[in-house]
């Protein structure tokens, strides 16, 4: 290989030193002057209308610099990396456990919580839809509009219905992956600020700076140019840092008050309302002839995607393209639907429906070869994208298709590591 | 709630805090002693973020009262290398790519460098046991371990040199 300045070579982390010293600055370790701290009054049930909210008793609170709800807000109530569709503060109703409905900015952390206690809100409950199944009922309640269908997708290639005649065996089954939190190890947090110029600063925990900026300005409803977003050294995110999290907060709470404002999450607040992986269940049928090698694939994936649709319609995009996985298939079909629901909100988390796609793929090529008595690692290799390939989407594979290799050095290592369970294989 | 006074010990130096007594240790070093490399992670003792060495042991501050630091010796991330130098710990975690978000990363040195003080060439079982408190998002643990093993073998050369 050609000898590069830093390809193939140890480098120490240019951000290293200060991390080893402990003088990194996270955004929960900055402070300013005259700083207030903010907290977030949160939804205790998942979906309701607020039909009372009183503020004034925590207003009255001495040390308590403001508490607003979604009236509050100068430019835009709505936001979300694709779709507007979440609330800064809820205004027409709540529509998860955890949605905000007002903010609070006080003198102290404690002062906050004392506050908080004396927000009283009163609901009138809707039913509250937590799976796919019933989001799909015609007579379900719709989180938001007119239907509880987020997006949809369908992906066609070759002819999947004529296929099945040629295929020696099929099976069919189901693949259902759960919700996961990304649990990054620094707790949102962030601070906001207006300059001696009037431009709102937020310096924040976030993957998106550029994004959160086009928020915060719709949000106070400015020019972007009245908004600077500077990234805090950002303590693990793996996609669950791209959506909003104190960012419009603290902007709007610095907005009013003219004062620095603050917000770290707690654990739990932020677990409560970060986004998670999306929850999929694939239903899919898979043919190959008697030689292993794949004919059809016709899969259907549904999504419990959430209140909100944060990367919904990005991570739909994506699952079904690799419904087949590194493997050639020359018929495939794939439909997926995402629906709201009142649960947790879906969003980007490291390989956006991929790796979702990838439990579906691997256990139908495992169903194969059981039902074929081949190794499974032969059933893989005879079916492996190469260069040359064409994949579902029509493209043709030029360059750089490393799945054979990581295949074979897989199974040398697994000969070294793990030799018995390589020889159980063979028996299977 | 009238405010307590704790004596101790806190990077080398004696330290007198007027607190109120609800207060963890966590936020008397990160608040009222403005020492932030200790990092609040998940509040219940559970991640390791906010470990500080009390009396020689690995401690999670998030779960010690201000007033239980009374009469204690607390080193955090700022009195390992109060002079900018790092020590083989800190160099080693460099050396091994043990750091990446670098949010766990004062909690872990600080459990490797009580783990050293007593083990000068523990096994990687013993590191791995020693470091078990403190969770990473980031490197998958493997570097880390590489680290602290790095770490105790510069020592160990250092003391012969």
């Amino acid at each position: 290989m050609k000898d590069y300045a830093v390809l193939a070579k140890d480098h120490v982390k240019v951000d290293a030193l200060e991390k080893v010293l402990g003088t990194t600055k996270f955004a929960a370790d900055y402070q300013m002057p005259g700083m207030l701290y903010g907290g977030v009054f949160r939804s205790t049930v998942p979906h309701a209308i607020v039909k009372k909210l009183n503020l004034e008793k925590a207003r009255a609170l001495p040390g308590v610099a403001c508490v607003l709800d979604h009236t509050a807000i100068p430019g835009k109530n709505r936001f979300g990396i694709i779709f507007k569709d979440e609330p800064c503060l809820v205004d027409d109703k709540v529509r998860r456990y955890g949605d905000a409905i007002a903010v609070v900015a006080a003198e102290t952390p404690d002062l906050v919580q004392d506050a908080l206690e004396l927000i009283e809100a009163e609901y009138e409950e809707l039913e509250a839809i937590s799976t796919f199944e019933r989001a799909m009922e015609e007579d379900s309640p719709k989180v938001h509009g007119d239907t509880n269908i987020n997006v949809k997708k369908h992906l066609e290639f070759g002819n999947v219905d004529e296929a099945w005649a040629k295929c020696d065996v099929i099976v069919e089954n189901t693949y259902s992956t759960h919700i996961l939190s990304h649990m990054f190890i620094e707790p949102d947090a962030g601070l906001a600020y207006v300059d001696e110029q009037g431009v709102m600063n937020v310096i924040v925990s976030t993957q998106n700076a550029h994004y959160d900026r086009n928020e915060v300005a719709a949000m106070l409803g400015v020019p972007q140019n009245r908004v600077r977003v500077k990234q805090a050294t950002t303590g693990g995110g793996f996609g669950g840092k791209l959506d909003i999290s104190v960012q419009l907060h603290c902007a709007l709470m610095a907005h009013y008050t003219k004062r620095p404002v603050k917000m770290v999450r707690s654990r739990t607040e932020s677990t409560l309302v970060s986004s998670k992986r999306h929850p999929i269940t694939m239903k899919c049928k898979t043919g190959a002839t008697k030689d292993g090698k794949l004919v059809a694939v016709d899969c259907v994936m549904t999504c419990d995607a959430g209140a909100y649709s944060s990367y919904a319609p990005a991570v739909i995009g994506r699952a079904p393209v690799h419904i087949v996985g590194p493997y050639e298939c020359p018929n495939v079909r794939c439909d997926a639907v995402f629906v709201y629901t009142n649960n947790p909100m879906c969003g980007a988390f490291r390989g956006f429906g991929v790796p979702q796609a990838a439990v579906c793929h691997e256990g139908q090529m495992n169903a194969l070869a059981r039902a074929l008595h081949m190794n499974p690692l032969e059933i893989r290799r005879i079916n492996a994208q190469k260069v040359g390939s064409v994949i579902p989407t029509g493209q043709k594979l030029t360059e750089s298709v490393g799945f054979l290799d990581t295949l074979a050095q897989a199974q040398a290592k697994a000969a070294e590591v793990m030799p018995e369970a390589l020889a159980r294989l063979d028996k299977e | 709630m009238n405010n307590i006074t704790v004596h101790c010990t806190v990077n080398h130096k004696p330290v007198t805090v007027e607190t109120a007594p609800n207060k963890r240790l966590l936020d008397v070093l990160r608040e009222d002693l403005h020492l932030t490399s200790v990092k609040e992670g998940c509040s219940e003792g559970e991640c390791g973020a906010c470990t500080v060495i009390f009396n020689g042991e690995p401690v999670t501050s998030c779960c010690v009262l201000a007033g239980q630091a009374e009469g204690a010796d607390i080193v955090t991330l700022e009195g390992i290398s109060p002079d900018g130098t790092p020590d083989a710990v800190q160099r080693a975690f460099m050396e091994s790519g043990a750091v990446q978000c670098g949010f766990c990363t004062p909690g872990m040195i600080l459990t490797a460098e009580a783990l050293l003080a007593k083990n000068a060439d523990p096994t990687e079982e013993e590191v791995k046991l020693a470091m078990s408190g403190n969770l990473c998002r980031c490197t998958g643990y493997t570097k880390i371990i590489e680290a602290v093993l790095l770490a105790a073998k510069m020592r160990r050369e250092e003391a012969r040199a």
